[in-house]
């Protein structure tokens, strides 16, 4: 729990979902069917472990289900969903080159490592494919028989295993007599940084902590029990960190706009 | 965005690290925060043991067949990710810790964690999960004379290190929802994740108890053909 105030809560979750939807439309049902099931068994747990505060809503076991114990389980699924929702747009846009880009500087070596798996992962996919087509030539192939379809997979993975090692050592010899490790690596990349993101990153972390100092006032108390106080510094703390929140959602539809705008003028 | 490209400041880093930064982030979260903030000081600790480790590697001289190795059985694990039901992360982890020692179990494991979740949904999470994958490989790595001797050893501790896994991840569960440690709360999540534990568990025994042996063998065969 990061700053136990709903209203930032609220407002971080509206502009993961508004992001969220913007970019993928309602198209996929389950999962939004799924986090508000998940949201809905978390607000649940809360009052069933925690008995604090004194609005007692009834009793089971000898122990109170209490208001307040409620109202914070549902502020804290409602972070958790956001998070979700911010985690997924975030694997959508940062991929996993953008990534490497990042951790190239951090660790070389460590990069190196990632970057080679990501090669191989469809490579690998395509040969089980292929060595499971083998073995289903060569004749062993029963689909209805349990054990031996396990034999079957194990038989595929076992020669899998086999074939990804000897790949790997054909690929650091032919590293080592190209010279890797001699002099320094040298990498390409797509992305660069300038300084319009520079400037972008500083403003947004000055927001942030103007929005940080002005609500540090707690207005939100959960027990014993639930009260709510605004002052005139934490709305505008809010309407600071409401322009954070709706930052990315912006962009995509400043991008979108242009886009359209560019495809009229062909 | 770090950057620690050159070597001195990665050698400052590995010594200030563990003595200094470390003690220092539990003091300051011990004096200043209130027990609401668990969450910042073990996500902080958690970050700061992975760069510990990766600058660590960064230093030695892994040598590239060890090097592509590593990232060979990393892709091997994310396959292995798709299988249905079964994770053979753990096991594949550990046979590779204990042919190859523990600082290859340790990127095995995180760097697989790290890579399959961006097929699985990168989260907050994420660093546990390297961390936890990457301890399952490194303290395989330190106890592998044991492990390569008896094999009911090695399957033990591949039935221990799926109940660690989720000790450590429901650590990670209890103080997201909560912030601050609740032992109810740990105990309600330790029980929901029970079916979890156990599939974890089963499927290691089952990796470990088929794959130990024919994995085992082609490792050390390439192991004395090449000299890693």
């Amino acid at each position: 729990m990061f700053c136990g105030d709903g209203i930032i809560y609220l407002i971080s979750f509206l502009g993961a979902l508004s992001l969220y939807l913007f970019r993928n439309g309602i198209n996929n049902p389950k999962t939004h069917l799924s986090s508000f099931l998940f949201f809905l068994i978390l607000t649940i747990i809360n009052p069933l472990v925690s008995h604090n505060g004194v609005t007692v809503l009834f009793v089971i076991n000898n122990s109170p289900i209490t208001l307040e114990a409620l109202i914070y389980g549902f502020f804290a699924s409602i972070l958790i969903i956001s998070v979700l929702y911010w985690f997924r747009t975030f694997s959508q846009i940062m991929t996993s080159d953008k990534l490497l880009y990042i951790f190239d500087r951090f660790s070389p070596k460590l990069a190196l490592i990632i970057s080679m798996s990501l090669r191989y992962i469809p490579l690998f996919g395509r040969q089980i494919k292929k060595i499971n087509q083998c073995v289903k030539a060569l004749g062993s192939y029963n689909e209805e028989n349990v054990i031996d379809k396990a034999k079957l997979y194990l038989k595929t993975f076992s020669a899998m295993v086999t074939w990804t090692i000897e790949n790997g050592i054909i690929t650091a010899e032919s590293m080592d007599a190209r010279g890797y490790g001699v002099g320094k690596r040298s990498r390409y990349s797509n992305y660069f940084f300038s300084f319009p993101d520079v400037i972008f990153i500083l403003l947004t972390f000055v927001l942030f902590m103007f929005s940080v100092f002005l609500i540090r006032n707690k207005s939100f108390e959960f027990y014993p029990s639930f009260s709510v106080s605004f002052s005139d510094e934490s709305i505008i703390g809010y309407v600071l960190y409401g322009i954070i929140a709706f930052v990315p959602l912006f962009i995509e539809v400043k991008e979108e706009l242009k886009w359209k705008y560019l495809k009229l003028k062909i | 965005m770090i950057v620690i490209k050159n070597s001195s400041l990665r050698n400052v880093l590995r010594i200030i690290i563990p003595f200094i930064i470390m003690p220092l982030v539990v003091l300051i979260g011990a004096i200043f925060l209130n027990e609401k903030r668990h969450l910042f000081i073990s996500l902080g600790l958690v970050f700061l043991s992975l760069i510990f480790f990766v600058s660590g590697v960064e230093k030695k001289n892994l040598g590239t067949r060890r090097l592509v190795m590593v990232s060979v059985m990393t892709a091997l694990c994310v396959v292995g990710r798709f299988i249905p039901f079964f994770q053979p992360i753990t096991a594949i982890t550990v046979i590779t810790a204990i042919y190859l020692g523990g600082e290859s179990g340790f990127l095995v494991g995180a760097s697989s964690a790290f890579l399959s979740n961006f097929y699985f949904g990168q989260g907050p999470w994420t660093p546990f999960q390297m961390l936890a994958w990457g301890l399952v490989g490194l303290i395989a790595g330190h106890l592998s004379n044991p492990l390569l001797k008896r094999k009911w050893l090695l399957i033990l501790y591949g039935i221990l290190a799926g109940v660690l896994y989720s000790f450590i991840m429901d650590v990670w569960s209890t103080l997201w929802y909560n912030g601050s440690f609740n032992f109810d709360l740990y105990k309600v999540s330790l029980m929901t994740a029970i079916p979890h534990t156990a599939i974890y568990s089963i499927s290691n025994f089952i990796f470990l108890y088929i794959c130990a042996d024919p994995i085992g063998k082609k490792l050390s065969r390439i192991k004395t053909k090449y000299g890693i």
